[in-house]
């Protein structure tokens, strides 16, 4: 897995094992790769064999030394809220082969998984997976509101947009409320947040 | 059926694919269309996320009511059940399912709407998404009305699977997530937008696409570039 600056992967965060560790390694070296390309685009790089010739053309550099690592399949998917891209999270197989339908469903739900426990980093609260569970659960996490919410916070706090997601989740954590019926409020206007808040409690009118 | 507006729309959502495109902005272009040319009073697109769920990705009207509407029955109703069986769902009075999907049924109702017809997005085996007509006149939409719904379907279908992005062996999974990730992008923008000029959200979509066309811009990159804050409307 690999966090990213604003406008750069920065650094590896974890591997579980050396080839994972090297094909990171080369990405941040050679600025290229399926985890430079998942950030830029936005949207999951899945690779099912890496030998395919095209690859050698889209990343000359990345595939040999990828194969040489030991990698045959690559799949980098963005951990990402709309414009707000904290990282990616990088699987690789050593043989070819696709990620199934059930396979890429639980990549996709741990890349949700890992951009919440940023998030919530982010925020100064301490994760935990009970806690997570709970979030995970939340069916109005995804409403268009959370996300219109977050953008107006980003204003109200003249923040960015990942900082006013982290104090919107923080706050609907906080008060025990669901995501989506936070955002409501702020929507309508009966809830706005300060910049800074002395006590960590958001003024609500 | 109009035969005029039929042709136009055809040529129009046909030029679009030759080039590069917005897929969010295509699909909300596909959900117009529709509705201008199968004569029903709004039309939207759920697109399944891979995780299990149906997400909004456009619809013919930013009006809020539809797209919560659509948000909020993603697992009960006829939308849903469209794309589990993979086979077109009529409802041509809502009131006759009020005791299937009572709470859908109250909310469509509520809006205005007197029928709905799901129709799936369906690509060889998978099932990605549907394509839902809202009609504010109870009736059945003739077999031929229903035949060119699905075409227009399975143009929708197509623009998400040839939209390219930097590569040009993108899989279906790729351009699902990218498509409904730009959906996010555009509701954070949204949201940016309301704030600032103290607008609501449908005047805020609009503002933003209006600024998108004027500049030939792609939607979801105007977009970003709003919520990043390296630009302003």
């Amino acid at each position: 897995m690999v966090l990213v600056s604003d406008t750069n992967i920065r650094d590896t965060v974890h591997a579980t094992n050396r080839v994972a560790a090297e094909l990171e390694e080369w990405q941040l070296t050679f600025g290229q790769g399926p985890s430079v390309d998942a950030f830029a685009v936005g949207g999951p790089v899945l690779v099912v064999d890496l030998r395919a010739s095209e690859y050698s053309k889209i990343w000359p550099v990345f595939t040999p030394a990828a194969l040489d690592s030991g990698a045959r399949a690559v799949f980098a998917l963005p951990i990402q809220i709309g414009a707000i891209r904290l990282g990616v999270l990088h699987l690789h197989r050593t043989r070819p082969g696709a990620l199934s339908a059930r396979e890429l469903a639980d990549a996709l739900a741990y890349a949700d998984a890992a951009g919440a426990l940023l998030l919530d980093e982010a925020a100064g609260i301490q994760p935990d997976t009970i806690d997570l569970a709970w979030q995970q659960d939340d069916p109005t996490a995804h409403y268009a509101e959370v996300h219109q919410a977050t953008g107006m916070i980003l204003i109200q706090l003249q923040s960015s947009a990942e900082t006013a997601f982290a104090r919107l989740r923080a706050y609907a954590y906080a008060h025990e409320r669901r995501l989506g019926d936070v955002a409501r409020d702020v929507i309508s206007r009966r809830l706005r947040f300060a910049p800074d808040p002395p006590s960590g409690d958001h003024h609500e009118e | 059926m109009h035969k005029r507006l039929m042709v136009e729309a055809f040529i129009e959502l046909a030029d679009t694919l030759v080039d590069e495109f917005d897929v969010v902005e295509f699909l909300q272009q596909v959900t117009v269309r529709c509705a201008q040319v199968l004569n029903v009073s709004a039309v939207g697109v759920l697109l399944a996320d891979q995780r299990g769920a149906l997400r909004v990705v456009a619809a013919s009207t930013e009006e809020t009511r539809l797209l919560e509407l659509l948000q909020l029955h993603t697992n009960q109703g006829p939308c849903p059940e469209c794309y589990r069986t993979g086979t077109p769902v009529s409802v041509a009075d809502l009131s006759a399912v009020a005791s299937r999907w009572p709470r859908f049924v109250a909310e469509a109702r509520q809006i205005g709407f007197a029928s709905v017809h799901a129709l799936p997005m369906r690509l060889r085996t998978d099932v990605i998404g549907t394509l839902n007509l809202f009609g504010e006149r109870p009736g059945a939409l003739d077999a031929d009305v229903l035949r060119l719904g699905q075409a227009l379907t399975d143009v929708a279908t197509i623009g998400i699977l040839q939209a390219r992005t930097i590569r040009h062996h993108e899989t279906l999974a790729e351009q699902l997530q990218t498509a409904l990730n730009s959906r996010v992008i555009i509701e954070q923008a949204k949201g940016v937008i309301s704030e600032r000029h103290r607008v609501d959200m449908d005047q805020a979509f609009q503002l933003l696409r209006n600024t998108a066309r004027t500049g030939n811009r792609r939607l979801s990159e105007l977009a970003r570039a709003v919520v990043e804050g390296s630009e302003t409307l």
